[in-house]
């Protein structure tokens, strides 16, 4: 049977199927649909250095393969994360990745010091990519403040690093260099792409935050065709997100170049099936006959010019 | 930000499973009954709880959407096997819903949220039901009757109430949903009619005010519907000083607390708010707890 381990820089994962932020909770609430011990890797939502209400619902609609969110980072914040959610995910079965958010390099030095007590996690996944905050949040639109970030973060906390970058820049390559330069394990592409909904009839916007994050089959094509431009040209691990709800969806990111991949919009409609994803690799694997998953990880064949 | 302990909503028990259908018929205008086997749901479920429903062969639309138990129903051994809901067509999936045929797959997982409180200790339970908003109650007036048991191990109420009655506002008499399955024995059945084509002509909140008004009023009231006139209800429910407990409807992208899209206010003791996902800590909730 293919062996399913992959290695991102100093992140160790038992496979490469991860649940992403924001879109599994804290993992309690998904205990009764899935098993946690198939999993690759547990990201819960994105946790900031003070509690934040969250935006005004509506928050999310659906749209055509997709969905618009505008949840605005609704969490108590990281002292009550540490206190009352990491428990429960360390005891779980399942590598966790903590994601975090801050509005500027101080927050994420003190995030990145109040994690660094927790041994015990897989790494840190920095979402400098949200898009439904204003303030700041989304460093990922700059090289430079990317790599402050990165680095501020990796001088103040030993754990592996991930960076969440988004796909609304011109060019996500220069980032994602960036984030490497900086000393990031690996890069994390993509975040929601900024879309917008409306009632024409009330001539009103949708979302209660106006405009929100695209997910779902919907940005599967963009997610792809990013993961392979930096994939290809940037020297970091890749990990794939983006519209992901099949095997095949898997394998086209694998190829397109990611080392692992997270599922996230599917997981609202399809609670169980990052776990039978995780179950189902190998077979294919086997029948490809791939002896691990980095037999298969970019190798896509362009045409010849 | 959002409280995650003690989710009253949070069902450890929840399964995603493939549903057959197995009856689909016409309940009133635009509005059709779904009967779905999915045995490990409606072993469990109980009044006032729901599940989210989607079809698999679809992803535009997408989203499971949520459904309320509207009651279950028994196999040839006298155990529950599948799950009925009504359900008003009002957009892309319960317009696709009305083209599903008896044997075709759907995908559904529940039970979900908390249900309404046992009602083991209340003399005069008044149900008060606008629009679709009504589906959560045949379940509920059958188990507070003793007609029928839900739940795994079956609930057994220790006390009964003495009185049942359901005051169902409907746009007009074509709308009104099922009126034969509330044909139970005991229940105090009214009915109101935006444009008084049945019933009282009106809305419902006043055939309630009129109960509280009467001689037996209620000391205990169960209600689910436009938001606008659940608001109202509280209200009644408060002046008149009666425990009150809404059902909200809230768009709900996952149904079990992942996504955080289903939020609504809910007071602090400190007197402020916070929003709450209601999947996983309602949908029913104390009307006093909610800022409408
Ligand atoms: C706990 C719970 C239990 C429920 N139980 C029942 C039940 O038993 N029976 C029942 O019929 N319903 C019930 N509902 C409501 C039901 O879930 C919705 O009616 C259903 O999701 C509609 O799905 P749809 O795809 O058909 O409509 P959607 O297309 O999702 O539209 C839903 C509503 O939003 C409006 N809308 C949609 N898109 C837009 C847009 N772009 N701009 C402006 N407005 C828009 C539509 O006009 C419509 O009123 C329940 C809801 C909850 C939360
Ligand atoms: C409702 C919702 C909430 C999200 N919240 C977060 C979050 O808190 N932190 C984060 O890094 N990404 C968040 N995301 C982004 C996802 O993790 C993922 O990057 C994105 O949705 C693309 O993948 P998908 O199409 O598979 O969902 C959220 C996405 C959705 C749909
Ligand atoms: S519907 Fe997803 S959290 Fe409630």
């Amino acid at each position: 049977m293919a062996n399913l381990n992959v290695t991102l820089n100093r992140l160790s994962l038992q496979n490469p199927i991860l649940v992403a932020s924001g879109t599994f909770g804290y993992a309690r609430e998904t205990a009764a649909f899935i098993d946690f011990s198939k999993l690759g890797g547990i990201i819960p939502k994105t946790v900031t250095p003070q509690p934040r209400a969250g935006n005004p619902p509506p928050r999310t609609i659906e749209t055509s393969c997709g969905m618009l969110n505008s949840i605005g980072l609704d969490n108590d914040g990281i002292d009550y994360f540490i206190e009352k959610h990491l428990d429960y995910l360390l005891s779980l079965d399942c590598p966790i990745i903590a994601n975090v958010a801050g509005h500027n390099a101080e927050e994420f030095k003190q995030l990145a010091e109040k994690l660094n007590a927790f041994p015990q996690l897989a790494a840190v996944e920095l979402n400098i990519s949200c898009p439904n905050v204003s303030g700041g949040v989304d460093f990922a639109t700059n090289p430079e403040l990317t790599q402050q970030v990165v680095s501020t973060f990796r001088n103040a906390c030993d754990l592996p690093v991930i960076a969440k970058l988004t796909p609304n820049v011109t060019n996500v390559v220069e980032i994602a260099q960036a984030a490497a330069d900086a000393g990031a394990d690996a890069v994390t592409l993509i975040n929601t792409l900024l879309g917008m909904a409306i009632d024409w009839k009330k001539r009103k916007p949708i979302l209660g935050n106006v405009v929100g994050g695209l997910s779902g089959p919907a940005i599967k094509p963009v997610a792809l065709r990013i993961v392979w431009q930096v994939a290809s040209t940037v020297d970091i691990p890749v990990i794939g997100v983006g519209g992901i709800q099949s095997l095949d969806d898997v394998l086209e990111f694998l190829v397109a170049g990611a080392s692992a991949v997270q599922i996230g919009t599917a997981s609202f409609y399809n609670p169980g099936l990052a776990a039978r994803l995780a179950d189902e690799l190998s077979t294919v694997l086997d029948e490809q006959n791939c002896e691990s998953v980095s037999d298969i990880v970019g190798t896509l064949v362009l045409p010849e010019k | 930000m959002t409280e995650c302990h003690g989710l009253a909503g949070l069902v450890p028990t929840a399964v995603q499973t493939t549903g057959r259908v197995v009856e689909h018929e016409p309940m009133a205008r635009d509005t059709m009954r779904l009967r779905i086997e999915c045995p490990e749901i409606a072993r469990q479920i109980l009044p006032g709880q729901f599940f989210m429903v989607r079809d698999p062969r679809v992803t535009d639309p997408m989203l499971g959407r949520p459904f309320a138990l509207l009651d279950t129903y028994d196999g040839p051994t006298g155990e529950p096997i599948g799950v009925e809901f009504g359900y008003i067509v009002v957009g892309k999936m319960t317009e696709l819903m009305t083209t599903w045929r008896v044997g075709d797959e759907c995908e559904i997982w529940g039970p979900l949220g908390n249900g309404f409180p046992v009602p083991k200790d209340f003399e005069n339970l008044a149900l008060v039901a606008g629009g679709i908003g009504q589906t959560p109650f045949l379940a509920v007036a059958k188990e507070a009757l003793g007609h029928r048991s839900y739940g795994d191990p079956l609930r057994q109420l220790s006390n009964f109430p003495q009185s049942v009655s359901l005051s169902y506002g409907a746009r007009s008499a074509e709308y009104l949903a099922g009126l034969n399955l509330f044909e139970i024995d005991g229940l105090d059945l009214e009915i109101s009619t935006d444009d008084g084509s049945a019933g009282h002509r009106g809305f419902v909140t006043e055939l309630l005010a009129a109960r509280i008004a009467g001689e037996s009023p209620p000391d205990a009231i169960y209600c689910c519907g436009p938001e606008p006139m659940m608001a109202a209800v509280a209200r009644l429910a408060q002046e008149a000083g009666i425990s009150c407990w809404l059902s909200l409807e809230t768009p709900m992208a996952c149904g079990f607390g992942i996504c955080f899209s289903c939020v609504t206010r809910v007071r602090l003791d400190d007197g402020s708010w916070d929003y709450r996902r209601t999947c996983v800590e309602g949908p029913v909730f104390p009307a006093e707890t909610l800022v409408l």
